[in-house]
């Protein structure tokens, strides 16, 4: 037996290599206390021996890590380190792929014993973060689509936190409300109801089935079930006379439901206290309402004790709501429930229930709980094998209705209305997470810096990323809708939107019909009569305005159409049909200045999308480019990033705790060149290699997502002209941007290497088979809730394999991962 | 051993959970006095040259208005007139000029952007962290945790429906979770002080409640059992937060003695209705003293008036609704030009504010009084004017003997907005948490146009904390 101490010395040089950056806070001065060690097993020290202690021995000390004792170490250092070896076992990163590796049995030895360690030492479990979605690209990908792997795949049997928007349906199903009001309803959602769920920002799959309900998730649905539980009251104690009807606490919050479960008013209006199957039938009722189904036997006993003894202390409106909001804390409101039933197989797996099934499919293709089709495959038998399943799903994506919704209503406020609209939301989000465009919104700019034509979100408006962020979404709604070669047109398009109208070649022609019909006439209006200009056109020409601009046109618009108008024929143009009324040119959508457009003297064009120089596909669409950026700078770093986790299939290990990682500041030097003197130094250069060759190729854009080829050095040493402008940005000297950068890891060797730029760098990614591999299995995580482990290769390769058949259609692949048994199947974890 | 119990200790990690955790409702082991914060704010911005102190010297006044930075003793001054109420605080008192906060204006009304350094909008998403009110109540943890009052607006970009209600407040528990404020002493009085009520009604709905929780803990405890993995979190977590809003009750319970004595003894028209804004900001004050004084929290945060708050009440202008936007616009109301209904509201402002700090004064604590562990913040909700663009954020303070910060009794200027020194809303709040034991780097948004102006605007003021 050796003692630990010699070990944590061993294992803290084991991965020095990879940590050298902070090598230098670990170095422990001689000393031990001997309460704090323990012993190592024989097998495990033979294990280090062989593999670790040449490089890290008394004798050589790679990293220039020595350790001669632990007391030098706090608790958090020793935590740390042997938490981070246990990544590097786990991982493979260590020892170095030139050395001799240890085999499969002795990486699990040396593997389960740094666990046990670790877990000793109060630090967190490795295997659990690996649920997390940062930690999805640790699972091997050449294996995973090796075919090897034969396990029968299977999700665990589970629980899974509501998202938000499934928790606004199921809030709105509790009350019964015609269609044309659950539009209203959806938009303007309910006034006492606060969502308590929010799903982080990060790029990436959002949804995992790893959350758990907390107490800020319950002050919240305590308040919520409070107003909801009384509103389900009121058109009963209206009709009983204690309240008004047209008289409202709240003047803001006037809705009421029409109608309510019979027993519910029956308890209200009756004098006698209810009896036993008056209450049952309430909480049948109230089960019915909010969780979708009916009390089972040993509920109603307990409920109809809870409820009894609830009237008897309040009387009965007030003891019935009591049960009505005891219902509505139920956690399975807030989870879906996806257990499997029936005979286990071989591999110990059960088939979802089919109710279950009826929701996992509905929630899986959008938000709403399943349509009365699904409803009845379920009750009459018809959704237990994989061809009810397929059936159900093709149908669903076949149903354009059902699910349509605003794809993001948050877009949305004051008198903006600019999501889009779409058949099925949940799909196009699979893209927004995947892509994480929509955090444009969350990077605030300097608005100086671009000149003045950028808007931050603010109140009432989601201001230029917003209406950036909606182009995205269009671009990307136009590659699910044609569903041929989805991934790599969204990453090779060269057409995008820029604020599209409807009828855009009509408009146009409208104003070129009035600018031949009054240019040689008298159409300015004098200064003096701008604002209620004369009467001065006749009863044909207003009708002539007016069938081509609004229909309530006077003079004061002609003249603003024609000055509109002549400002482009001036330029030889077509007038621009997004004719901002009554603000004339200069507010023609500033944000198309984010794509190099110049507004307000661009051309527009007659179709959308429509060619942009310089751009190819989603990633060098400015919405990405701005939520991959600093406030005021590009990220490279982070944009690789983005490429190598996303795309590559790959993993960047985390930043060292000891790292402040900070570009230094000199004003002669690109951003570029600066934050190559810091992380080429070697011990930085092991993570960034995996990030800046790959981030560096997009300096070609700025942190506004404007093509550059020239970058500013904004440092108030290269002033060259300060701005008279308000929101205008100062001139600085230039310097000549480098965007070349470096592909690897695409595992085909034609593909990787040295790239011009972005573009050429995209141009390859979007042949490369790890890339679309690389999307499925962040599609898989999506519709499933989860990471992939090495069991679920089939449904992988599958899911592949569906995507290549059907010359890239994401529908094939869909149905492939719904009728997988990764996505049918639940094992029970081990308790 | 991974039992429920075992489990419940490790997984009560999260900052919301953490609110509910019972272990937090405990008394201090220490035995020693908490301290206890209270944020007072106002809408339609304050002028910073209201609070000037008229009788500095011709030099000082000089600098003040280059905004070049200088600091001198109040005790050696006179304070502004309309601060005359709080004329015998002066040696627990900071005037604070010179604070900028561009990162959290957003015009008329700035939702939760005062408190949380962030450019908060109507829509709750744009909430990004904790306020930084409810980062102090986390270090100073009570049964309530944190308590928030609000005279809210009715009208404006930012209206509530029930002013007399419980409505989203301008405080935020944590990323996107507005805060919910009382609106009226009445409802504040039947919240929080339900667990002695003396109202028959009031008593059965606070049975009730306690049923509900019970129920609703042992049923979601059932279905943690048999559960293994990581599935037993889902539900015990959840269990766990019922039973820690029931310990929460238990506790209050157990403090019924304590609480019943405090309960405040209002008039009755504190409770009505339609009581007046400036009855409303009476009895709110009372019930923000009951509650501090009850130990049932040690944070509250005031929301006097907000730019929709139709103002009644006014001093020689009873018979008048002023609205605070006419009055940002320079529109007199009734007789008084603009400028004064500004000062008669401030004036009133202060008469609160002398109220809450002389009451907390005249309450014995730890050999000294309960003002000694307490620290009051008076400022605008959107910096210097009606609209604001947030170069100036004056705060008025008063703090008692054992505050951290090395404030007390001054008149402070800091250096103007982009000169070097200055000093934004993040920084203040930064040295307010740094000094109370939360050692935050950088608390707050950073102000973009500061920062290409190589302006450092990260950390502390270092001069309050030496």
């Amino acid at each position: 037996m050796f003692i630990l101490t010699r070990f944590i010395f061993s294992l803290i040089c084991f991965c020095t290599i990879l940590f050298g950056a902070h090598s230098q806070s670990i170095i422990a001065a001689p000393g031990v206390t001997l309460s704090e060690v323990a012993t190592v097993p024989a097998n495990v020290k033979a294990v280090l021996d062989s593999n670790c202690i040449s490089c890290h021995g008394e004798k050589k000390q790679k990293g220039k890590l020595r350790l001669d004792t632990l007391s030098a170490l706090s608790g958090d250092a020793r935590l740390e380190l042997l938490g981070r070896a246990q990544e590097q076992v786990l991982f493979q990163e260590m020892p170095p792929e030139d050395e001799k590796q240890p085999g499969s049995a002795e990486r699990k030895l040396l593997y389960d014993w740094l666990r046990s360690e670790v877990l000793r030492l109060g630090g967190s479990d490795l295997e659990d973060k690996l649920r997390y979605p940062d930690y999805g690209n640790n699972v091997d990908h050449e294996k995973l689509f090796s075919g090897q792997i034969k396990d029968k795949a299977f999700s665990p049997s589970r629980r899974w936190l509501v998202r938000p928007q499934i928790f606004e349906e199921r809030t709105l199903d509790i009350f019964t409300v015609p269609p044309r009001e659950m539009i209203g309803l959806r938009k303007q959602g309910f006034y006492g109801v606060t969502n308590p769920f929010i799903l982080p920002d990060k790029a990436g799959v959002r949804d995992y089935d790893n959350t758990a309900l907390d107490g800020g998730h319950l002050l919240l649905l305590l308040n919520n079930a409070e107003w909801i539980s009384n509103k389900q009251l009121l058109p009963a104690r209206i009709k009983k006379g204690e309240v008004k009807a047209d008289q409202f606490e709240n003047p803001k919050d006037k809705w009421n439901p029409k109608v309510i479960p019979a027993a519910f008013e029956k308890i209200v209006l009756n004098a006698a206290k209810p009896t036993d199957a008056e209450i049952n039938d309430a909480i049948q009722a109230q089960f019915d309402c909010v969780l979708q189904r009916k009390a089972d036997d040993k509920e109603l006993a307990k409920y109809l004790k809870l409820t009894r003894s609830a009237i008897d202390l309040g009387g009965n409106t007030e003891g019935l709501r009591q049960m009505m909001v005891t219902v509505l804390l139920e956690s399975e409101f807030m989870y879906r429930q996806e257990f499997g039933d029936g005979k286990p197989d071989a591999s110990g797996r059960q088939m979802l229930t089919p109710r279950e099934a009826s929701y996992a499919i509905s929630y899986a293709l959008g938000d709403r709980r399943p349509d009365a089709k699904l409803v009845q495959a379920a009750q009459s038998g018809h959704l237990s094998t994989k061809e009810d399943y397929r059936r159900e799903v093709l149908r669903l994506l076949d149903d354009k209705s059902y699910f349509e919704d605003k794809l993001d209503k948050s877009l949305d406020g004051g008198k903006e209305n600019i999501s889009i609209v779409t058949s099925h939301p949940r799909i196009n989000r699979f893209f927004r997470d995947f892509f994480g465009y929509p955090n444009a919104l969350k990077v605030f700019k300097d608005i100086n810096r671009s000149d003045g034509y950028y808007g931050n979100p603010g109140r009432g408006t989601s201001g230029t990323p917003g209406k950036l962020v909606v182009e995205a979404d269009m671009l990307v709604d136009t590659a699910i809708k044609q569903d041929k070669h989805v991934f790599e047109n969204l990453l090779g398009t060269e057409k995008f939107f820029a604020s599209p109208v409807e009828n855009a070649v009509a408009k146009m022609t409208s104003l070129n019909e009035v600018y031949e019909h009054f240019k040689d006439a008298k159409w300015q209006t004098p200064p003096k009569d701008k604002k209620k200009p004369p009467s001065t056109l006749s009863a044909e020409d207003i009708a002539f305005i007016r069938k081509r601009l609004n229909y309530n046109s006077t003079e004061r618009d002609l003249d603003i159409a024609m000055t509109h108008i002549e400002h482009f024929k001036k330029l030889g143009m077509n007038p621009n049909p997004v004719w901002a009324y009554p603000f004339g040119i200069h507010k023609l959508m500033p944000h198309v200045s984010s794509y190099n457009l110049s507004p307000p003297n661009w051309e527009y064009p007659k179709e959308q999308p429509f060619k942009i120089d310089n751009r190819k596909g989603i990633l060098t669409h400015p919405a990405w480019l701005i939520a991959h950026s600093a406030n005021t700078a590009t990220d490279p770093v982070r944009r690789g990033r983005w490429v190598r986790e996303k795309l590559l299939a790959g993993r960047v290990p985390d930043v060292p705790i000891t790292v402040d990682a900070k570009i230094p500041d000199d004003p002669h030097k690109t951003l570029r060149e600066r934050l190559e003197m810091v992380t080429l130094k070697e011990e930085c250069w092991k993570c960034h290699q995996h990030m800046n060759p790959l981030g560096l190729a997009f300096e070609m854009f700025d942190d506004f997502g404007r093509y550059r080829t020239a970058e500013s050095l904004e440092h108030p040493d290269n002033v060259i002209e300060k701005t008279k402008a308000k929101y205008g940005a100062d001139t600085y000297k230039t310097a000549p941007v480098n965007a070349k950068g470096y592909l690897d890891g695409t595992g085909d060797p034609k593909l990787d290497g040295e790239v011009k730029d972005s573009i050429d760098m995209i141009d390859r990614l979007a042949k490369s088979k790890r890339v679309r591999q690389s999307i499925i299995r962040y599609a898989f995580r999506f519709f499933m809730g989860r990471n992939e482990i090495l069991s679920d290769s089939q449904t992988l390769i599958d899911a592949d394999n569906a995507y290549v058949q059907s010359e890239g259609s994401f529908n094939a692949v869909i149905v492939s991962l719904l009728t997988s048994d990764s996505f049918m199947y639940r094992k029970p974890a081990s308790l | 051993m991974r039992n429920r119990r075992n489990f419940l200790k490790q997984s009560l990690f999260g900052a919301s959970a953490m609110t509910l955790a019972p272990h937090m409702f405990a008394n201090p082991i220490t035995g020693n006095p908490p301290r206890r914060f209270i944020f007072i704010h106002k809408g339609n911005g304050l002028f910073p040259s209201a609070l000037v102190l008229p009788t500095l010297s011709e030099g000082d006044k000089a600098k003040e208005s280059r905004k070049e930075p200088f600091e001198v003793a109040l005790k050696s001054h006179s304070l502004p007139e309309w601060m005359s109420a709080l004329n015998e605080h002066k040696e627990s008192m900071t005037i604070l000029q010179g604070l900028s906060g561009k990162m959290c204006t957003t015009g008329h009304h700035t939702w939760q952007s005062s408190l949380g350094v962030y450019k908060a909008t109507e829509r709750p998403s744009s909430i990004k962290w904790a306020t930084v009110d409810f980062e102090m109540a986390k270090l100073f943890p009570s049964p309530m945790e944190h308590i928030e009052l609000a005279c809210f607006p009715t009208g404006g970009g930012n209206a509530r429906g029930n002013i007399n209600g419980i409505e989203k407040g301008f405080s935020a528990r944590g990323p996107q979770q507005p805060n919910y404020a009382f609106g009226s002493p009445k409802v504040a009085m039947q919240e929080l002080f339900k667990s002695v009520a003396s109202n028959k009604n009031d008593q059965i709905k606070y049975e009730l409640h306690r049923k509900v929780l019970e129920f609703a803990a042992q049923n979601q405890s059932g279905l943690a059992q048999n559960l293994g993995g990581v599935e037993i979190a889902k539900v015990a977590n959840y269990a766990s937060s019922i039973d820690a809003v029931r310990e929460r009750d238990r506790k209050l319970e157990a403090m019924s003695d304590v609480i019943r004595k405090h309960v405040p003894k209002l008039d009755a028209k504190y409770f009505a209705d339609d009581l007046t804004t400036i009855d409303r900001q009476i009895g709110h004050a009372e019930v923000l003293l009951a509650t501090l004084m009850a130990g049932m929290t040690n944070v509250v945060t005031l929301t006097l008036d907000e730019l929709g708050t139709p103002y009644t009440g006014i001093t020689d202008l009873e018979d008048e609704t002023v609205n605070l936007h006419d009055v940002g616009h320079g529109k007199p109301a009734g007789k008084f030009a603009a400028l004064e209904v500004r000062e008669k509201l401030r004036r009133h402002h202060m008469a609160v504010i002398n109220k809450i700090v002389s009451k907390l004064k005249s309450v014995p604590e730890g050999g000294g009084t309960m003002f000694d562990n307490t620290t009051l913040l008076y400022f605008p909700d959107n910096g210097e004017t009606h609209h604001s663009n947030g170069v100036e954020w004056p705060f008025i303070v008063l703090a008692g003997k054992n505050n951290k910060l090395n404030t007390a009794g001054k008149y402070i200027r800091l250096p103007g907005y982009g000169k070097e020194g200055h000093k934004t809303l993040g920084n203040w709040y930064t040295s307010i948490l740094n000094a109370y034991g939360n050692p935050i780097p950088h608390y707050g948004d950073l102000d973009l146009a500061l920062a290409a102006d190589g302006i450092n605007q990260s950390g502390s003021i270092k001069q309050f904390l030496s």
